[in-house]
């Protein structure tokens, strides 16, 4: 009965609904970059790792240009160096994806904390002024619109780039050659090699375009949300958004949405910080749905069939 | 054809001596590696001249060293991280054997840490007699428990342990930390519990020895000094139990079965669902039993918020059950390296000013060159370089020299035998003939 108080108190606030379309879009472009992944076949629970490489290269490129662009553009070439690592050991090399996915976060972790001492002489970044942060942009007239105007459109700058990204990534992967190849690799790429499809250039691309994703994820926790950089700073939405990935059952419409219903328990645990309601117990709601997802009493979970298989050049 | 007894023997004991060694390989190399690797990270970001990077990276492998295993008190230091390091991987290591991924040894341990400490926060008054086999049983059971479900959904639902675990992991860290911020928040500091009852601590070695064979025996001095608490011979013990599960009982066999080749052991009437259960729930016992002797043997005694999800045991684990491929002697082995890494790391950072971190990418790495095997992939590339230099730089030599070839031999490498190889054409792949050179036979000669 308490909880449906506070919740209807809570909910009509613009506050919150802003929030948890911010960490919808956080949470949103590692999941599309993991589903990309996936969708090619090769399983990156690495996303937690590449955001925390962005989020830091991001600060420390912004520092070092004195300008924005230049953190975006560093954080999103460190996702997808890290990205470059897990494809190359995962595709070249056969290697277990699985294990190369916790090497990278565990390299991330190391080499970020590592850096950031070294760099810093175990100082840590300073806040980041307001010049190297990413802005929030209202968008014009209707962002003066009663309670949607708040929501949707006095969002960070990163906030509109994700969904570009969403509509793009959903258009690419269903209505062009080149989703369509993606989506060939992942299933079958004996057929797809057969048809003339460079599987290895796919699954490359896939991968580093993951990285690519995370990072800029990483430069919009750093950059954007918190305007510094903290060790160990993804502290677990990397894993969030892997859940969102399969909680969307590998498709974008629903992985944003998925990523929507985990922002908005995110949004409320802080909210309800001061409320008798845990926020502890409300941040295991996106795993557990999870874990009802996969289960298959929500419908069932695929994933793309050859997924997470090395491809032998010629096996059959 | 009667083979001598004797050379038979002999060669077999040659045959089993190479394939140990070989099977070392792959794990010495990963290390030398790793470490090769961190002295440049180390050289690198060491300001000064060539000799002063280079003795910097010296001093901080000894360190390294040092802090690791270099006094009775850093040993023991290590011996309490390899504790839960060893049950942690024990747990990974099994599941492995059935070709599972238990990546959820982490939020097993939470749960079976967490359940021993309530166990001890509701009975106060019990004796140590009583408390303590309770909370060591507690955690096995909430730890089975946590594993168990991950098995249950593998087996009867078929949803991947990959995720499960991980989904499990973020479960059991924020069911902890509620508890632990709520019901059982100490009254003094906030996110942390109270210490578990005095008597429900286990004993320190060297207090332990000193009480018994220590009566008679000659007494440890400082026995303060060596933290290192009994847990650590619960974890010898579960090193044996399992071995003796693996190798010597028909579950091991079936797991191993199921795990080398599951459709022989359906044909053979293995209960496979029943195993891939049991053995999650195996595993998850492995791990929680860690949780319960980390919060009983290690100082503060106490559970503090967000700790289980920081404590990277649950990865490092992975590492270890790979890095020991998955031997009862390889798990301990590999447990020491990464455990004396850890306590090792710290040290180094205070004594040598490297930042312990560089333990974690070392860790990677390690992980890296074992799933990519890259000393079989340099073996086979170096292989291949004597075959295409005898090809004298044809254009079909250079062609096979970087044709992917198949990675071990499997079923995969049979049914490729005499077919096309990647993505060279059979008909200007090399032929050998029979001086053992290879020629460039063109298909039109055929």
């Amino acid at each position: 009965m308490l909880f449906l108080q506070v919740l209807l108190r809570v909910l009509p606030s613009s506050d919150l609904w802003n929030a948890t379309l911010q960490f919808g879009a956080l949470l949103l472009l590692p999941a599309l970059g993991g589903l990309i992944s996936e969708r090619s076949g090769i399983v990156n629970i690495a996303m937690e790792g590449m955001m925390l490489t962005g989020a830091y290269a991001g600060v420390m490129s912004a520092l070092a240009t004195q300008s924005v662009f230049g953190g975006l553009v560093g954080a999103m070439v460190a996702g997808g160096l890290m990205a470059l690592v897990h494809a190359f050991v995962s595709i070249n090399f056969k290697a277990n994806q699985i294990v190369s996915g916790i090497a990278i976060n565990l390299a991330a972790l190391g080499l970020t904390n590592f850096l950031l001492f070294v760099q810093t002489g175990g100082q840590g970044v300073p806040s980041l002024k307001d010049s190297l942060r990413l802005p929030n942009v209202s968008l014009g007239p209707i962002s003066h619109i009663p309670f949607i105007g708040p929501v949707f459109f006095q969002q960070n700058i990163i906030f509109y780039i994700a969904i570009l990204i969403l509509i793009g990534i959903q258009f690419m992967l269903f209505r062009t050659n080149i989703g369509l190849r993606i989506r060939a690799v992942g299933e079958h790429p004996q057929a797809a090699d057969t048809a003339g499809v460079n599987v290895y250039l796919v699954r490359y691309s896939c991968v580093i375009a993951s990285g690519i994703l995370s990072g800029l994820a990483g430069a919009f926790l750093s950059l954007g949300i918190a305007g510094i950089f903290n060790s160990n700073m993804t502290d677990g939405v990397g894993f969030i958004a892997l859940a969102a990935m399969i909680f969307g059952r590998y498709t974008p419409w629903s992985t944003g949405v998925a990523c929507l219903i985990f922002g908005l328990g995110e949004a409320l645990s802080i909210r309800l910080q001061d409320s008798h309601i845990s926020p502890d117990l409300l941040s295991t709601i996106p795993y557990i749905l999870t874990l009802i997802a996969l289960v298959g009493l929500i419908g069932r979970t695929t994933p793309p069939a050859a997924d997470g298989v090395p491809y032998y050049p010629g096996s059959e | 054809m009667a083979v001598p007894l004797a050379a038979t023997t002999a060669s077999n004991v040659m045959a089993r001596i190479r394939k140990i060694l070989q099977s070392f390989a792959g794990p010495i190399f990963a290390v030398v590696l790793a470490m090769v690797a961190g002295s440049i990270v180390i050289m690198v970001t060491t300001p000064g001249s060539l000799p002063d990077r280079l003795s910097g990276a010296v001093a901080a492998y000894q360190a390294l060293l040092y802090g690791a295993f270099g006094s009775g008190q850093n040993l023991s230091f290590t011996l309490t991280t390899v504790t839960p390091l060893i049950l942690a991987s024990i747990s990974v290591a099994l599941t492995f054997r059935a070709k599972l991924f238990n990546i959820g040894a982490g939020g097993q341990l939470a749960m079976g840490g967490m359940t021993a400490g309530v166990i001890g926060f509701e009975l106060p008054h019990a004796p140590g007699w009583v408390l303590i086999p309770l909370m060591i049983i507690g955690g096995i059971i909430a730890g089975a428990i946590w594993g168990g479900i991950a098995g249950f959904l593998k087996a009867w639902r078929g949803a991947h342990e990959v995720v499960t675990t991980i989904m499990l992991n973020w479960i059991a860290f924020f069911f902890t930390n509620y508890l632990i911020n709520g019901p059982f928040q100490s009254l003094h500091t906030a996110n942390q519990t109270d210490p578990i009852p005095t008597q429900a601590t286990l004993p320190h070695i060297s207090n332990f020895y000193n009480y018994t064979l220590g009566t008679f025996l000659p007494k440890i001095a400082n026995p303060s000094l060596y933290f290192v608490d009994v847990g650590f011979f619960f974890s010898l013990l579960a090193l044996v139990i399992y071995w003796f599960i693996i190798s010597r009982t028909t579950f091991g066999y079936e797991v191993r079965v199921i795990g080398e080749n599951p459709k022989a052991a359906h044909y053979a009437g293995i209960p496979i669902k029943r195993n891939i259960f049991l053995v999650m729930a195996i595993g998850g016992a492995f791990s929680g039993l860690a949780g319960a002797l980390q919060l009983m043997g290690q100082f503060p005694y106490q559970l503090i918020a967000n700790t289980f999800a920081t404590q990277s045991t649950g990865f490092d684990a992975i590492g270890v059950a790979l890095l020991g491929r998955t031997t009862s002697i390889g798990v301990f082995l590999a447990s020491l390296l990464f455990g004396g890494l850890r306590q090792g790391g710290t040290y180094m950072q205070i004594s040598a000013g490297v930042p312990g971190d560089i333990v974690y990418i070392m860790q990677a790495l390690v992980l890296f060159s074992i799933a990519a095997e890259f000393l079989a992939s340099i073996q086979r590339s170096l292989r291949r370089r004597s075959i295409s230099r005898r090809a004298a730089l044809s254009p079909s030599g250079l062609a096979t020299a970087v044709a992917p070839l198949p990675d071990t031999l499997d079923e995969r490498d049979l049914n490729n035998r005499g077919k096309d190889n990647g993505n060279v054409p059979e008909q200007i792949a090399p032929v050998r003939d029979k001086s053992g050179d290879t020629i460039n036979r063109p298909p039109t000669e055929e």
